[in-house]
């Protein structure tokens, strides 16, 4: 079960990429997110004991996804797989998961809402509202058509556009 | 009830009369006998410092060096300061006596100290530490309002940007906490009414974030209850020990809560106002609160319908049709507000404060990025943050 689980969670972290990549171009909040962000923020993220990680930088306008990441400027740990799967499945919120001490964060505070605010909007357009509902106070409206989204994401993995960056 | 919850206060309280002369030998139980003690310039001058000084040497135990330079809005710059002055001095424990700034400095200097670093900076996050060497470390608050010294955060400004950075660890919370009234009893007027309401502001939210749990809402219901009870009374008459007594209590208590179930938007805009406009915090709590509840209201009104009893009395409160008693809670909180004005001139618009327009946007700003807002009952853009300043301006 717990294998299955981190599979699940190693491919939807690769789609949350993907995702943050291709809402850059179609959501003007998640734009605007990025025009803020200091150029050199990384992320790294980790699921449960030895589980799927997903290590990012923004860098000269990119969102790059790197194979490591040494001293990330902000380093989320999420405790457990089972956390960890219900968080990137669209069963628990970012919120939800903070309330629920779900994770372990090193670095500033002010990056994990940066984070919380692009997770949101990447979760309106990935899930359908029925289930964004139960996990978001307040689910934000998407911009275009979902199906854009998935579109785009899609043509990207076909296109090899979201390899990993030296 | 929420799916999960996790609730810690390891703070041993010493409550009551006499209780600073018990500070030598808890210190002594903890194998220290050469404390730091901190606080600021305010109490060294008015006498506050040297009560709880003299406490101590009475029980045979002197302070091995005093560090008073702590401003009221500390950095992170003085952090690093004091721990290199503790070092220098051989001290082996903290004694800080103040109000939030002195104590949240304070938890910087230990959490330094005992994860061995130079640079608090380095620690910044959520629960991401592992536990340090011990460091004796007791607090003597001297305000009822903070709650500091049962919360397993400090907040410490970045002077780099303005912001007021948080460090969320099990390990900053002290040892103990000494309680005397003696602490409190010669707070001005302004300060007792905005420090209560800052202790409000913390049990309200407490009991209504998105990580509110049943620990936390007992805490939380029981200082709101003091609170309502005990701060006009307090303010009114700042001899009144059993008010005073209270009044220390609740604020505990609302520390007790909020550490364990977060704050809200209130401290979140709160804090970006005392960044960006240098407010004090606890006028800042005193002037948002009702504003934010409004804005709240379609989220959340049964929690807030259910704070009722503890805010204006169960028979008031019965007398009040269900589906009003959310919006009563409101106006109670803002008719408490305003007694509170009518004792004591206290601001209750940011307009009275001092803050101009022109800085709502940067304060909107900075608010969207802290981190009380992520369990705020209802999200807030920088667009709703600059709706709830307007209405309190």
């Amino acid at each position: 079960m717990r294998a299955l689980q981190a599979w699940i969670v190693a491919i939807v972290l690769r789609v949350v990429h993907a995702a943050l990549v291709e809402l850059r171009v179609l959501d003007s909040r998640v734009a605007r997110e990025f025009e803020r962000m200091p150029d050199g923020l990384s992320y790294a993220i980790a699921t449960g004991h030895r589980g799927p990680t997903l290590f990012v930088k923004w860098e000269g306008g990119k969102l790059k996804r790197l194979a490591e990441l040494e001293a990330p400027s902000c380093a989320l740990r999420i405790k457990s797989m089972p956390l960890s799967f219900r968080l990137f499945t669209g069963q628990m919120g970012l919120s939800q998961a903070y309330a629920r001490h779900a994770f372990t964060m090193g670095g500033e505070v002010a990056d994990v809402m940066r984070l919380a605010r692009l997770v949101n909007l990447v979760e309106a357009y990935l899930f359908p509202k029925i289930m964004t509902r139960r996990i978001m106070t307040d689910v934000p409206e998407t911009e275009v058509c979902f199906l854009r989204a998935y579109a785009r994401i899609a043509v990207g993995f076909l296109t090899c556009k979201y390899k990993l960056s030296r | 009830m929420v799916p999960y919850f996790e609730f810690q206060n390891a703070v041993k309280l010493l409550c009551g009369e006499l209780s600073l002369e018990r500070i030598s030998i808890e210190l002594e139980l903890m194998g220290a006998s050469k404390p730091l003690m901190m606080s600021d310039a305010v109490l060294a001058k008015i006498g506050t410092l040297e009560t709880v000084v003299k406490a101590m040497e009475s029980e045979g135990l002197s302070p091995a060096a005093t560090f008073t330079d702590i401003p009221v809005d500390s950095s992170l710059a003085v952090v690093n300061k004091i721990a290199a002055f503790y070092r220098e001095q051989g001290c082996d424990s903290i004694v800080a006596v103040g109000g939030g700034s002195v104590i949240d400095t304070a938890k910087g200097v230990r959490l330094v100290l005992s994860q061995n670093k130079e640079d608090i900076l380095s620690l910044s996050g959520l629960d991401n530490l592992v536990r340090g060497r011990h460091v004796p470390f007791i607090v003597v608050p001297t305000t009822a309002g903070t709650g500091s010294e049962c919360t397993g955060v400090a907040v410490i400004r970045n002077d780099e940007n303005g912001v007021k950075m948080e460090f969320l660890s099990p390990y900053v919370e002290p040892d103990a906490a000494v309680i005397d009234p003696r602490m409190t009893a010669g707070l001005p007027p302004k300060a007792t009414a905005t420090t209560g309401m800052d202790a409000l502001v913390h049990a309200m939210e407490a009991c209504t974030c998105q990580q509110a749990n049943p620990l936390s809402a007992a805490y939380g219901t029981a200082a709101i209850r003091m609170i309502a009870e005990n701060v006009e009374e307090a303010t009114r008459n700042g001899s009144n020990k059993k008010a005073r007594f209270a009044m220390a209590l609740a604020s505990t208590m609302a520390g007790i809560s909020f550490s364990n179930s977060m704050v809200g938007a209130v401290h979140a805009i709160g804090h970006a106002l005392g960044g960006v406009c240098h407010v004090p915090h606890a006028v800042a709590m005193t002037i948002l609160l009702p504003h934010v509840m409004r804005y709240n209201l379609s989220h959340c009104g049964a929690a807030y319908a259910e704070l009722l009893p503890w805010l204006v009395g169960a028979d008031a409160a019965m007398a009040t049709p269900a589906n009003k008693r959310a919006e009563a809670a409101i106006d109670a909180v803002v008719a408490l507000g305003r007694s509170l004005k009518k004792i004591c001139d206290i601001p209750l618009t940011l307009k009275e404060a001092g803050v101009s327009t022109e800085s709502f946007a940067k304060v909107a700003e900075v608010a969207v990025n802290d981190g009380a807002l992520i369990v705020n009952p209802r999200a807030a853009d920088e667009a709703q943050v600059i709706e709830i300043l307007n209405a309190a301006y």
